[in-house]
């Protein structure tokens, strides 16, 4: 990313449900579990369901790809790919 | 549609993430605390609760502004806290050196010493008669003295990076000039605040910028392009809102300004050289340290060459009586022995804040180590910040809130940085976005209230030993608690954080965008 585009980057309003696409590949942070033991990454007040993700997944962030998305609902499914990273904190 | 990036990810190094700890943040709160208190983790906040109960009482209801009255309530704060615990009290005791030995402090310490010994140099060198010819030959009149003052010292610290320094050097510098000229000094202090605020919340080498980076794992660049956008956003409209009040609010009768007045000297300008040195050393990328040095270098330099002062205006030994060595340009003989000068008053004058300081983050770290902070994470996360926009402005008040109670606005951001990261990262919200609200709200509340650590430096130029007051007379003196209302750039960048988290503005996601490598610095 260049310089200029940083200084124009975020200039918008976005809103809390963001949506994605199926075939998309992105980074999130897995932020749960769900109650049949798969990942949960919210992004926003959206929700994404990752499919193979190592058991110790929570709080890292992981490149994902985007298998199928809800518009509606604003939810979808993902497949892990890697891991890239781990919180903050 | 989709409204991210589509596509492979920007890469990441995949190396470890930063911890925070060159901050002294990060490990100590993910341990489990280490010391148990009566009334369970709430009174692990007990010090900080009593200072600032002590502060708003001190300075707030009685308005006595005495930073040696503040470290006295936090000694006493302290102390009581050790009541408390259960066990062993030499944790407790331990806990408290761990605090005072955080890099945090030291960074803020440096920084204090140096900017105080350059501040006070330019004015031994002449450089507020120097800005008061400038005021009379550009025309800059009481009524836009303020909005001037703003945008020039907002350009100062955003070039040194520490908005104490630009405060410390605009208070003990400018302010003179500007209420001799008639400006209202209630308006004009706080316009030099809003400028502190401003350039804290965007320069690149600004403590809190960093920290806000570094705990959010954004790289810096990054943080300080992103986050112009709600600068400026916050500084024109507070720009506008100096112009109008300085026309509004009337300056203060002084006696002898007409005399100071036409002491006016142009050749005190060539202290802009001095402050041109440290701002672009600084923006090169030169340490804060480095950067001051080579302005105090200019700036004595210049004193002595133009003669603005004499050697012993900077540096002089005082003895009783007349030796071999009293003919030294930096020896004097007088009724007690001592040392003075410019780089003496510079830095000693902030002995007490530096106390202070230690004290804080001494007993922020108590609040870590006893559980305080992890029970105030656990409360926000479940039952207030349940949605991203709920989220957001837990981050936002929250950070607002925890620095409008703690007095050094660094020490209260590395305290909040872990809750702001967590809760963050629970709605993957960007880094970038995570640092700007950090950041911004500390660098805006650290100078708002009367206890808060920019507030207090500039007034500590007002009352101290040889201050303004002493100088030109109580006019020269603001009480701290009117200042409050008048912080525009703070209270609008607040503001704006309010609104962005409500409507959305700014938002980004993690999937949006990857930080690229930090840079410590």
């Amino acid at each position: 990313m260049s310089v200029f585009d940083k200084f124009l980057a975020g200039w918008s309003f976005r809103g809390s449900t963001p949506d994605y696409a199926a075939g998309d590949a992105i980074e999130v942070m897995v932020t749960g579990e769900s109650d049949g033991g798969v990942h949960v990454a919210r992004i926003g007040d959206s929700t994404l369901r990752i499919e193979g993700a190592p058991g110790d997944a929570v709080d890292t962030r992981v490149v994902v790809d985007v298998e199928s998305w809800d518009e509606s609902s604003h939810t979808g499914r993902a497949t892990y790919r890697k891991t890239v990273g781990g919180s903050a904190f | 549609m989709t409204d991210t990036t589509a596509g492979t990810p920007a890469a990441t190094d995949g190396g470890d993430p930063p911890d925070g700890s060159d901050f002294g943040v990060g490990e100590e709160g993910s341990d489990d605390p280490r010391i148990e208190f009566r009334g369970g983790k709430w009174a692990s906040t007990l010090p900080l609760v009593f200072f600032i109960a002590w502060a708003i009482f001190q300075s707030g209801v009685l308005g006595i502004g005495d930073t040696n009255g503040l470290v006295v309530g936090a000694l006493v704060g302290t102390t009581l806290g050790m009541f408390l615990v259960r066990g062993d009290w030499k944790a407790y005791a331990d806990t408290i050196f761990e605090g005072m030995t955080q890099r945090v402090a030291a960074t803020a310490i440096v920084a204090w010493l140096w900017a105080g010994m350059f501040a006070q140099t330019l004015q031994a060198g002449g450089f507020v008669e120097g800005l008061i010819f400038a005021a009379d030959a550009l025309n800059v009149g009481a009524s836009t003295f303020p909005a001037a003052a703003f945008i020039l010292c907002g350009l100062l610290a955003t070039g040194i990076g520490t908005g104490y320094g630009a405060t410390v050097a605009f208070v003990t510098l400018v302010f003179p000039a500007g209420v001799l000229i008639g400006a209202n000094p209630v308006l004009l202090f706080a316009a030099i605040l809003s400028g502190a605020v401003f350039g804290d919340n965007l320069a690149p080498v600004s403590d809190t910028t960093i920290v806000s980076a570094v705990t959010q794992d954004a790289d810096i660049g990054g943080v300080v392009a992103s986050r112009f956008k709600y600068a400026i956003a916050a500084a024109v409209p507070a720009f506008a809102a100096y112009l109008i009040a300085g026309s509004a609010m009337a300056g203060v009768s002084l006696e002898g300004a007409v005399a100071l007045r036409e002491s006016a000297n142009a050749l005190g300008l060539v202290h802009l050289l001095s402050m041109g040195v440290v701002i672009v050393t600084a923006v090169v990328g030169r340490h804060i340290v480095e950067a001051i040095s080579w302005g105090l270098v200019v700036a004595v330099a210049s004193n002595l060459l133009f003669g603005l002062s004499s050697a012993s205006d900077i540096v002089a030994f005082t003895v009783t009586e007349a030796g071999a060595l009293s003919g030294l340009p930096v020896v004097e003989v007088g009724e007690t022995a001592g040392v003075g000068g410019s780089l003496y008053t510079g830095a000693v004058g902030f002995f007490p804040l530096i106390v202070l300081t230690l004290l804080i983050v001494a007993m922020a770290q108590i609040m870590i180590r006893g559980g305080g902070f992890e029970a105030i994470q656990t409360f926000l996360l479940d039952r207030v910040a349940t949605t991203v926009r709920r989220a957001e402005l837990t981050m936002v008040l929250g950070t607002a809130t925890i620095n409008g109670m703690i007095t050094i606005n660094t020490a209260a951001e590395i305290a909040i940085a872990p809750y702001v990261a967590r809760i963050g990262e629970k709605f993957n919200i960007n880094g970038y976005r995570r640092a700007n609200i950090l950041d911004a709200n500390t660098s805006a509340l650290g100078y708002i209230f009367p206890w808060a650590g920019g507030v207090l430096v500039g007034y500590q130029v007002m009352v101290g030993p040889d201050g303004l007051g002493s100088q030109y007379g109580p006019e020269m003196v603001v009480n701290p608690i009117e200042v409050v209302p008048y912080v525009f750039h703070g209270w609008f960048l607040v503001a704006i954080f309010i609104i962005a988290a409500i409507t959305g503005f700014g938002r980004e996601y993690i999937p949006d965008r990857a930080s690229e490598e930090v840079s410590r610095a």
